[in-house]
């Protein structure tokens, strides 16, 4: 099974509601448990200043790119790393083919990357008869079930306790009872071997220092440090929106980063690399290859509004406070990043017609953006693209009206709160006439009783 | 901009595409792009240092890190003295059938002041590694560990034991990453706990791929280095 494409969203959804109510409850859980990590974690510090701070910095960094990626390059190059430029998707997989035939390349260990799942990496290199695995044990356990990953930090979030002790008994004879431990000690064992006899690890990059050429990586398992240490070769991936001026600037937002996605103070494992290994050093990589990937980043960065989604992190932490992310998880949105960071990007990334409805998927509640680290205005960049989706004619008219008017309210706290104030202490009794600004889609069905609570006094309170 | 009427007037589908080594190319169209996109917005400041912003009183960095090891289940054992480390160091890989040697261990065990007779096994094979650590930090409660000292003994035995000298805990990380900057090895990993995982159900399980144990040797010890 791979990605079936926003498109489908709708019908994704439901059927995932439908087919896997199970599903809802693992994710669920999962996703609460982050965020009340999240909100611990951010409890310690001074939140409000460090997410200030990030932001700040990466909007330095966007605004002077050009330079900062000029800079990240020299520094490589001066550490004996080859760096690459991938336009596309297709030129960065033709660089990973050529260094793949160069080396004579057969066995590849993965780190968990986003962009990797964003480029199809294991697919292409499948075709190229070279066997890959992923080492990252919950991108281990969705490569067993031939699943996509359905969240930016957990991938097989999605899956339960028990729909790992079925996979790993086909797999490994573990028994059908057996504990986590168990099941992990059974994968280290198959992947250590992979470990050992690599010729290649693939990995992303969380974080390019410019000034030094570091690729920074935040992980818990060690498989990243071993995926980038054993091999003989290190081919890193990284996004054009990934740089960061300093390594010092590397040091907050690794924690930044850790303390939002699973509540960490840092990940257990961060690696530092800056290029292949040096006379003095016995081990690692021989060659060290980094691609700098666009494949449509530039196109948001073009984007008066859209361009602060490449702030992002990839923390997760929008997934897992929202209310829609919850109900259906990550494969509804039938491309690697989903929740409303997925949303926000698809259209740059992807092209608005191919990411719609994706910019629809969401209530607009706005709880993502009280935990964005880097404050990205999403239901503001959510709306632009649902404007700009009708200005193209992707939508029906009949439901841009009321976006119009929600627009004008939303940009306006103030208002939008008396908004919803006004509906709900409003007399219900409009005799079955639809209230003005929800006519088209109101037609065919009876407008709901406000809740006496607005949602997001509910939601802060605990409601699922 | 729309994506339809992108920098460059038309998506980069509609170009034939370069041949797969257009280096130059690439990297002249993507610049090209970046700077057609910020070329109308200003060049926004920096900044400046991250500062670890807490509520909190500042702790003691020695305290600070211990607690943090600690938490995310590491293990410590602090000693005054070089010698009763190195003693502690001896016992505990006696209990161990295969050891592993980092490569500043290993030279201080065949050539050091206090040599001893150590067999050295490779680290695949190994059930415990011992390493030195460039330093830690307390803001983060992680050991730093450079790769001269051998990326395999700090990664393949199921135990890991680091040496680090208590006047080498850097207070905050970007304090470290600034001593690092003056000579960068090629590759650095702060480790900060032993391995673990949450992947399986969200049931927390230790020594996935990296040790399962990660036990920091503190060192305060004015004397003689080790």
């Amino acid at each position: 099974m791979s990605f079936t494409g926003p498109g489908r969203y709708r019908e994704e959804s439901a059927k995932m509601l439908r087919d896997k109510p199970e599903m809802r409850h693992s994710v669920t859980q999962a996703t609460r448990t982050f965020d009340d990590h999240r909100t611990h974690a951010f409890g310690q510090v001074d939140g409000e200043r460090w997410r200030d701070w990030a932001r700040d910095v990466k909007t330095h960094l966007l605004s002077n790119l050009d330079i900062y990626l000029e800079q990240a390059e020299e520094s490589l190059e001066r550490n004996g790393a080859h760096v690459h430029w991938a336009e596309t998707g297709a030129d960065a997989l033709a660089i990973l083919e050529k260094i793949v035939e160069d080396n004579d390349v057969k066995r590849v260990v993965k780190a968990k990357s986003m962009l990797s799942e964003e480029l199809a990496i294991n697919a292409h290199l499948e075709s190229l008869g070279v066997s890959v695995f992923e080492t990252d044990l919950g991108e281990y356990i969705i490569q067993l079930l031939g699943e996509p990953p359905s969240h930016i930090v957990g991938p097989a979030i999605h899956r339960s306790l028990d729909d790992c002790r079925r996979l790993f008994h086909e797999h490994f004879g573990t028994p059908l009872d057996a504990e986590p431990d168990a099941l992990a000690a059974a994968a280290r064992i198959a992947l250590r071997q992979e470990f050992l006899a690599a010729d290649l690890g693939i990995s992303g990059g969380n974080f390019l220092a410019a000034d030094t050429g570091t690729v920074a990586l935040i992980e818990n398992e060690g498989n990243i440090r071993l995926s980038t240490s054993l091999p003989r070769i290190h081919v890193a991936f990284v996004g054009i929106e990934k740089l960061v001026p300093t390594l010092g600037d590397v040091a907050g937002f690794v924690q930044l980063t850790t303390r939002s996605a699973t509540g960490q103070p840092i990940g257990n494992y961060v690696s530092l690399i800056q290029g292949p290994r040096r006379e003095d050093e016995p081990d690692g990589p021989e060659e060290v290859h980094v691609v700098l990937v666009d494949n449509g980043r530039t196109n948001l960065l073009a984007d008066d509004t859209a361009w602060e989604a490449l702030r992002c992190v990839r923390c997760g932490a929008c997934l897992n406070i929202c209310p829609v992310y919850r109900q259906t998880g990550g494969h509804a949105y039938g491309w690697p990043y989903s929740g409303p960071i997925g949303a926000i990007i698809a259209p740059g990334l992807l092209g608005l017609e191919k990411a719609m409805p994706l910019p629809h998927a969401s209530s607009l509640c706005g709880a993502c953006v009280d935990v964005c680290p880097v404050r990205i205005p999403i239901p503001e960049i959510l709306v632009h693209w649902r404007e700009r989706a009708v200005e193209e004619g992707l939508v029906p008219l009949a439901e841009t009206v009321g976006l119009k008017a929600y627009t004008a309210a939303a940009e306006r706290p103030v208002v939008f709160g008396a908004a919803g104030a006004a509906l709900r202490y409003a007399p219900l009794e409009l005799g079955g006439r639809a209230l003005p600004i929800l006519s088209g889609w109101m037609q065919e069905r009876s407008a709901p009783k406000p809740s006496p609570k607005s949602f997001m006094q509910l939601w802060k309170e605990g409601l699922e | 901009m729309s994506m339809a009427e992108g920098p460059e007037g038309g998506g980069s589908e509609d170009r034939p595409r370069p041949h797969h080594n257009d280096r130059a190319g690439a990297r002249a169209r993507i610049l090209g792009k970046v700077r057609d996109a910020i070329t109308k917005r200003r060049r926004e400041p920096h900044p400046g240092h991250f500062g670890g912003w807490r509520d909190q009183a500042p702790e003691d960095p020695v305290e600070q890190f211990i607690r943090l090891f600690k938490a995310a289940g590491g293990e410590v054992c602090r000693f005054d003295l070089r010698e009763s480390a190195s003693e502690w160091v001896r016992n505990f890989i006696g209990d161990y059938a295969t050891v592993s040697l980092g490569t500043i261990a290993r030279r201080e065990a065949q050539h050091g002041a206090r040599a001893v007779r150590i067999e050295h096994t490779d680290p695949a094979d190994a059930e415990v590694g011992v390493s030195m650590a460039y330093g830690a930090v307390a803001e983060t409660g992680s050991l730093i560990m450079i790769p001269q000292d051998g990326r395999r003994a700090q990664l393949l035995p199921p135990v890991h034991v680091v040496w680090v000298e208590e006047r080498t805990v850097f207070p905050m990380l970007i304090d470290a990453m600034a001593a690092l900057a003056k000579e960068l090895p090629s590759a650095v990993g702060l480790h900060s706990g032993p391995s673990k995982s949450a992947d399986i159900g969200q049931i927390l399980v230790k020594g996935v791929h990296g040790p399962g144990r990660l036990i920091a040797v503190l060192v305060d010890d004015k004397g003689v280095q080790w």
